[in-house]
């Protein structure tokens, strides 16, 4: 069976494009698939170290898009998580080092080998989003709760309807209690506006930045929320698209189910 | 020659259509009309024979005698054919009811709006040559612009502009009424204030700046008489 290319994206920066990446990616990995991520960011490479791998880069995409190397010498085995495999961005080239054709090829190259290629798209809509949506099949594409990514996200959404792919919402970086206080948008209107498919509602949390840090994964860690977020949007992504959504929320379950039973909650 | 003095003769003749139109002045006494019907008509010789007269007593009110004995003493002085009143003229509610026929215009009217559904997106620009319906939302960012009006059948959240080809006419009216900004025939208003509950709102211009009304409770339009192609 051929594999699935997936680009990541999101049109603002920092929103936690690279971070949902490797937690996808490792989440897919988890349950079985072979799995690909590949950093697009050529110039500003950083899933390297969000993954742990930077000491091992030989290769990278750009060498492997030119037909510089082979594409199984370009992916670098991850160190934990079986079937895992990253192709690091080229640190020393630019955005125009590739054009979309090449990664069209590219893209026909991993499919073939992988069953699921993740490409973590720069931020903008320049030649670096070009480059990564050219040869996808899918797109998710990462918001957080502020208007200005909100933005962002719309303007992506519609260059991806114009190159006839349907995007997929994964909303990051939920406070609940600000939702709850009226201060942080909330995840009904931000779907309000870009009205598409939502796979997935991430919490804020801490850990991601330790995990960033360190390079562990969040998915194996079962008390990150984030983590544990990210394992069930890689499910949705894996054949389990009717998986119900859990919906942050500041408190814990007990308080939420005699609020229900209250009547005070929905 | 000199209208003035034509329009003080006691009858005057034209030829309408198949026709004769005879204007006379109906309150001068019969016999002095007929004589100046006799030096008429007699002038025109032949010309007068089976011919089809309309006599114009140039006012309302009833003339209807005096045309008989007028007709009458023509056809049998000159033989002309029928004499009949001129047409009755329409009053003024049938002249409306016309009117109102022949501009039911859209019946024959092509279209000049652009109709569309679905989302216009930030950084999307939507541009039609006169009028712009969006079936759908406008997300912040995105652009719609029209020669006419602006119609938005969901939330207006991005920059409308109406009226661009300098219509102060046109308006701009969506059920969602939460611009960034709006322009009517190149007026601009930023930071337009919303109401918070979803009103249909629209805008349009008056006394020279652009104001925002409650779109049913103004009803602009309902004070039409009759539905008029816009």
């Amino acid at each position: 069976m051929e594999g699935k290319v997936i680009v990541i994206t999101s049109g603002k920066g920092g929103v936690g494009k690279t971070t949902a990446t490797a937690s996808i990616g490792a989440a897919l990995a988890l349950e079985g698939n072979r799995v690909a991520v590949v950093d697009m960011d050529i110039g500003l490479r950083n899933l390297d170290v969000v993954m742990g791998l930077e000491n091992r880069i030989v290769f990278n995409v750009v060498d492997a898009a030119k037909g510089k190397c082979q594409v199984k010498q370009a992916a670098i085995k991850d160190r934990r998580i079986d079937n895992l495999y990253l192709i690091p961005a080229s640190q020393s080239d630019n955005k125009n080092a590739l054009n979309p054709e090449s990664m069209v090829k590219l893209s026909e190259k991993l499919r073939a080998e992988f069953d699921f290629i993740l490409m973590d798209c720069p931020a903008g809509i320049e030649q670096g989003f070009e480059n990564a949506v050219a040869g996808a099949d899918e797109a998710v594409v990462v918001c957080t709760p502020e208007v200005s990514a909100v933005r962002d996200a719309d303007r992506i959404i519609g260059l991806l309807y114009a190159r006839s792919i349907t995007p997929k919402l994964i909303i990051n970086r939920i406070v609940p209690r600000m939702v709850d206080s009226g201060d942080m948008l909330s995840h009904e209107d931000v779907v309000d506006v870009l009205s598409i498919d939502l796979i997935g509602l991430v919490e804020m949390d801490e850990q991601v930045v330790a995990s960033t840090n360190t390079g562990l994964p969040l998915v194996k860690d079962g008390s990150s929320k984030a983590g544990q977020a990210f394992r069930r949007i890689a499910q949705r992504l894996n054949g389990q698209p009717d998986l119900p959504l859990e919906i942050p929320t500041g408190q814990t379950r007990f308080w939420n189910k005699i609020g229900q039973k209250l009547g005070l909650r929905k | 020659m000199n209208t003035e003095n034509e329009a003080r003769l006691p009858v005057r003749l034209k030829g309408v259509g198949d026709s004769l139109w005879v204007t006379i002045s109906p309150h001068l006494p019969v016999d002095v009309l007929q004589d100046e019907l006799d030096k008429v008509f007699s002038r025109m010789n032949h010309l007068t024979i089976n011919a089809r007269i309309v006599i114009d007593p140039g006012e309302s009110g009833d003339h209807q005698n005096l045309i008989e004995t007028l007709g009458n003493f023509l056809k049998e002085k000159f033989g002309v054919g029928h004499v009949i009143p001129p047409p009755r003229k329409r009053s003024e509610t049938e002249e409306r009811k016309r009117r109102r026929d022949i501009d039911r215009s859209w019946e024959n009217w092509k279209s000049d709006a652009l109709v569309l559904a679905g989302r216009v997106r930030s950084g999307q620009k939507v541009s039609a040559r006169k009028h712009l319906i969006v079936m759908g939302d406008v997300n912040p960012g995105a652009q719609v612009i029209a020669g006419g009006d602006v119609i938005v059948m969901g939330s207006l959240c991005g920059t409308a502009l109406a009226g661009r080809s300098g219509d102060e006419g046109s308006i701009i009216l969506s059920l969602d009424f939460r611009p960034t900004q709006i322009q009517i025939a190149g007026l601009v208003a930023a930071g337009v204030p919303t109401s918070s509950g979803k009103v249909a709102e629209y805008a349009h211009i008056e006394n020279g700046a652009i104001v925002v009304e409650d779109y049913l409770r103004a009803n602009p339009f309902s004070r039409l008489p009759w539905p008029e192609v816009r």
